[in-house]
């Protein structure tokens, strides 16, 4: 029977999938797509066993969580294992990831037909799905952090794909860098807390912390830098700045990968680690709600200018990340989790739906689109159904997801957070309608990209139809009752919530205040950018400098950029000519000719003559015999 | 003095004078026959020794074979026709390091203590030394052969030259 | 009766002498006279050690028939590779092959 001690097979089967497409997958029919999809299929059927496991034993009280793994290194008291565990978060993941992944990569056949690399995507992908699925199985840190890298390396492929384009080239770069970042921080958290803990298991690491080995400023620290990378990996600001540039990869990357999965690793691994948050100092938690919101904000005010149809959903998810981050700032994991389920469909919808646009048009600026309803129907009511998701209008999945969220804020929080999280719910209305109306509705302003326009063949368009019920109703698990008839007992946040049980709850004055700002939001936008659009383009030549703090990103790329050639550049010329000087020429080369040099004097002592050497050898002999008879007696 | 000990310095002293003869001659024909004379020499101190069968072997591969090759040698490098240049440059120093060996090798016999020393020679019956060489010694004894076996044939492939010389 | 150390004393002369034989002369024949010399001193060693100081192992004894054998193939194998360097370089004499030389 399969159970949750052979969860680790979920990711096993990716793998595989990747070991036999990395050495055969030129060879096999169609590259072997059917190969790497099999596998994660497989991997989101087996998913249901395991939850069922899980189910019956919390049902008994006491029981184990499922373990397995293997030793890896064991040698005098120090013991690293590589296991894996399946617990209540781990479940929510593990569902998002294998689903969304199976509908992305049914999606990318039809995105990426005719593609020279075909095959190498899927290989790509495949490493990314056992990544992923790893890093969420994953019992200890170390695994974790493997996988964490793993993800973070697909990532890199996944965006550079089309690396003939420079730009995405540069975008690969920029990604895998920034988010190397964050993660030296969370490596060198890991290695904190194993100092103190002397293990890399995670429940340990919990247990030991409890039991107080670690002083609070020390684990303070340790949980800050775990932080620091979920912020490098879930694009939270000050690192941020990647994200929309990965939209340089193939679409069903940016969905998979940008919005459904990857990203969302920092806000996972910040619920798995909150209870070390909860017992470091309460800096720890402001410090990820600040950052939270900063990211909230932020993201959302450059959504409202950002012209290019897939950044725009780029800001939007980092806006949702952003939000993640607010929740679990608040302490509120269910609530967290909740949204992270609900986004990951209705955000790759988005995601799927902007790769159809540009499918059919080869255009990704909202400047040259318009109209396509008329082309695109179904697209565009999948992707309308998205938009409304996202910009948490009942009862679409957002609206019941960020529900949670701004209660928790308003509850746990003061009202400046509170105030600050229902304008971002009205912002985001703002923004996503935006998007819809300049691409969907209106006239076209490029003719030929219109006439060019096409509905998405069946492949493409049946993930996204199945994407689109699941982020109408995904939502409704935010009820104890459909959590009950799920075969959850009390209800799904009750299920999530590792610490205490909390249910999700519902308050009609919150629920009211995030529905009139998302309405308001989006009639905000019929307002300014319906039809000419005249009242956006008034009131951005009313506040100029607005405008252009938005538009430019609130210069935070000059700002890295000028850090770049000031500082890091000069520091990494100080570095080159030391290695060029110091190391090569007089160390590698300064010793090598030392050697030639010593070598061309000390060759005259060669003469060649027999009777040299036969001299030397006897010479030899004599003072050994000297030596022996006089030091050795 | 007894008799033994008064043989012992004839024969030795015409080991010596051999040995001078060898390496002090200045005509290389010389030098051969002295190489001769401190062979058969060496092999009457081997008789002295009790190791007659030893003696024997030492006439018959000395004696016989090897210094007619170096005879033979010698007339095939023509070494004879050039008398003035038996001796190196290093000649001094030669001699310093020889003086220096010989110090030290008398020092070491003189001054060491040898461990079950007899005060007599110990004759080892024939029988006995056939026993051991083709017992115990077999292998080694063999290897030796083998030995010989390779250096005849390099000897030969060496010293025939190329082909179509 | 005869001490041992009469015999070593005259083996270490003889192998002196072939010392310095082998550094003073400059004909690769004359060299190798002097090399059997010190093979002589050294068979001399091992029987006079034999006999006076473990006549029931005399493993002197064998390795003295073990020296002979291998001078015999040593002077064989020598004088062909001197015969060669002759008939290439028209010298027997070792300090005019310098060809090992830098």
């Amino acid at each position: 029977m399969m159970g949750m001690n052979d969860a680790w097979l979920l990711a096993a089967l990716p793998a595989g999938a990747f070991a036999i497409l990395l050495i055969f997958g030129p060879y096999l029919p169609r590259r072997g797509d059917w190969l790497s999809i099999a596998a994660i299929g497989a991997s989101f059927v087996l998913f249901f066993p395991v939850l069922a496991d899980l189910l019956d034993k919390i049902a008994t009280p006491g029981a184990l969580p499922g373990l397995s793994g293997w030793n890896w290194i064991e040698y005098a008291g120090f013991k690293l294992r590589l296991g894996f565990a399946v617990d209540q978060l781990t479940i929510v993941m593990l569902v998002v990831v294998s689903f969304v992944a199976l509908m992305v990569q049914v999606y990318s056949v039809g995105y990426m037909k005719g593609d020279p690399h075909y095959g190498w995507f899927f290989t790509c992908m495949s490493l990314f799905a056992a990544a992923m699925l790893t890093l969420v199985l994953a019992d200890n840190f170390l695994l974790l952090y493997i996988a964490w890298e793993g993800v973070g390396f697909c990532s890199y492929l996944l965006i550079g794909f089309w690396n003939e384009r420079r730009s995405a080239a540069e975008a690969a770069k920029k990604a895998f860098v920034t988010t190397r970042i964050g993660d030296v921080g969370l490596l060198i958290g890991i290695i904190m807390l194993w100092r103190a803990t002397g293990t890399f298991d995670i429940r340990e690491t919990f247990e030991a912390a409890r039991a107080g080995v670690m002083s609070e400023p020390y684990l303070t620290t340790a949980v800050i830098l775990i932080f620091a990378g979920a912020v490098g990996k879930s694009a939270q600001f000050p690192l941020h700045v990647w994200l929309p540039d990965a939209m340089e990869g193939p679409t069903p990357v940016s969905a998979l990968i940008h919005a459904a999965t990857m990203v969302v690793a920092g806000v996972y691994l910040v619920a798995r680690t909150l209870p070390l948050f909860e017992l470091a100092h309460p800096a720890a938690l402001n410090l990820v709600t600040a950052l939270g919101l900063t990211t909230v904000f932020m993201s959302a005010t450059m959504g409202l200018v950002m012209n290019d149809i897939k950044r725009v959903v780029a800001y939007s998810t980092i806006n949702s990340l952003g939000l993640m981050m607010v929740a679990l700032g608040s302490g509120q994991v269910a609530a967290a989790m909740i949204y992270l389920f609900a986004h990951a469909f209705f955000k790759a919808l988005l995601f799927l739906g902007s790769g159809s646009v540009l499918h059919a048009t080869e255009k990704s600026d909202v400047r040259e689109l318009g109209g396509l309803w008329r082309k695109m129907p179904l697209t565009a009511t999948l992707f309308g159904v998205g938009v409304l998701a996202m910009a948490g209008i009942p009862p679409l999945s957002g609206f019941w997801a960020k529900d949670e969220i701004v209660l928790s804020s308003s509850q746990h929080q003061n009202a400046f957070v509170y105030g600050l999280i229902v304008l971002s719910v009205f912002i985001t209305g703002l923004y996503m309608a935006r998007l819809f109306l300049l691409t969907f509705t209106g006239e076209p302003r490029d003719r030929h990209a219109f006439e060019h326009a096409h509905e998405a063949p069946p492949i493409m368009t049946v993930p996204n139809v199945l994407l689109a019920v699941l982020a109408v109703v995904a939502g409704l698990v935010v009820f104890d009752q459909v959590g009950e008839a799920l075969g959850f007992p009390g209800g799904i946040g009750k299920f999530v919530y590792l610490a205490e049980p909390e249910a999700f709850s519902f308050h009609g004055d919150v629920a009211a205040v995030s529905i009139i700002a998302a309405l308001a939001g989006v009639l905000g936008a019929f307002y300014f950018w319906w039809g000419e659009a005249k009242p956006a383009k008034a009131a951005g030549a009313r506040f100029p400098f607005v405008y252009a703090l938005w538009k430019n990103k609130y210069y935070m790329d000059c700002l890295y950029q000028a850090l770049i050639d000031r500082v890091v550049l000069v520091f990494s010329r100080f570095i080159a000519w030391w290695d060029r000087k110091i190391i090569n020429d007089t160390g590698v080369n300064g010793s090598a000719a030392l050697a030639v040099y010593s070598s061309f004097r000390l060759k005259f002592l060669q003469t060649g003559r027999l009777p040299n050497y036969a001299f030397a050898i006897i010479l030899g002999v004599v003072v050994m015999a000297i030596v022996a008879m006089t030091v050795l007696v | 003095m007894s008799v033994e000990e008064g043989v012992f310095y004839v024969i030795a002293a015409i080991t010596v004078m051999g040995g001078m003869g060898v390496v002090f001659a200045r005509n290389v024909v010389y030098s051969a026959l002295f190489l001769i004379l401190a062979l058969l020499a060496v092999a009457g101190i081997f008789l002295l020794l009790s190791a007659e069968f030893l003696a024997l072997v030492q006439i018959l591969v000395y004696g016989g074979a090897v210094t007619i090759l170096v005879i033979f040698a010698l007339m095939l490098t023509r070494v004879q026709d050039m008398p003035a240049a038996l001796d190196s440059p290093q000649k001094p120093f030669a001699f310093l390091a020889a003086a220096a060996v010989l110090a030290i090798l008398i020092l070491a016999a003189v001054g060491t203590t040898w461990p079950g020393q007899t005060e007599k020679i110990n004759a080892i019956p024939l029988r006995d030394f056939g026993d051991a060489l083709f017992r115990t010694w077999a292998l080694p004894f063999e290897i030796a052969s083998l030995v010989l076996m390779v250096a005849l044939v390099g000897a030969i492939v060496l010293a025939r030259g190329e082909d179509g010389e | 009766m005869i001490p041992m150390q009469h015999f070593l004393v005259l083996s270490g002369i003889l192998f002196s002498l072939g010392v310095y034989g082998v550094l003073a002369r400059r004909s690769a024949v004359l060299i190798l006279m002097a090399v059997e010399l010190m093979l002589q001193a050294v068979s001399i060693n091992f029987i006079a050690f034999a006999v006076y100081l473990a006549p029931d192992a005399f493993v002197g004894l064998i390795f003295a028939v073990f020296v002979i054998t291998v001078a015999a193939a040593e002077v064989g194998l020598l004088l062909a590779i001197v015969l060669r360097i002759f008939r290439n370089q028209a010298t027997a004499n070792v300090d005019e092959v310098d060809v090992m030389r830098w």
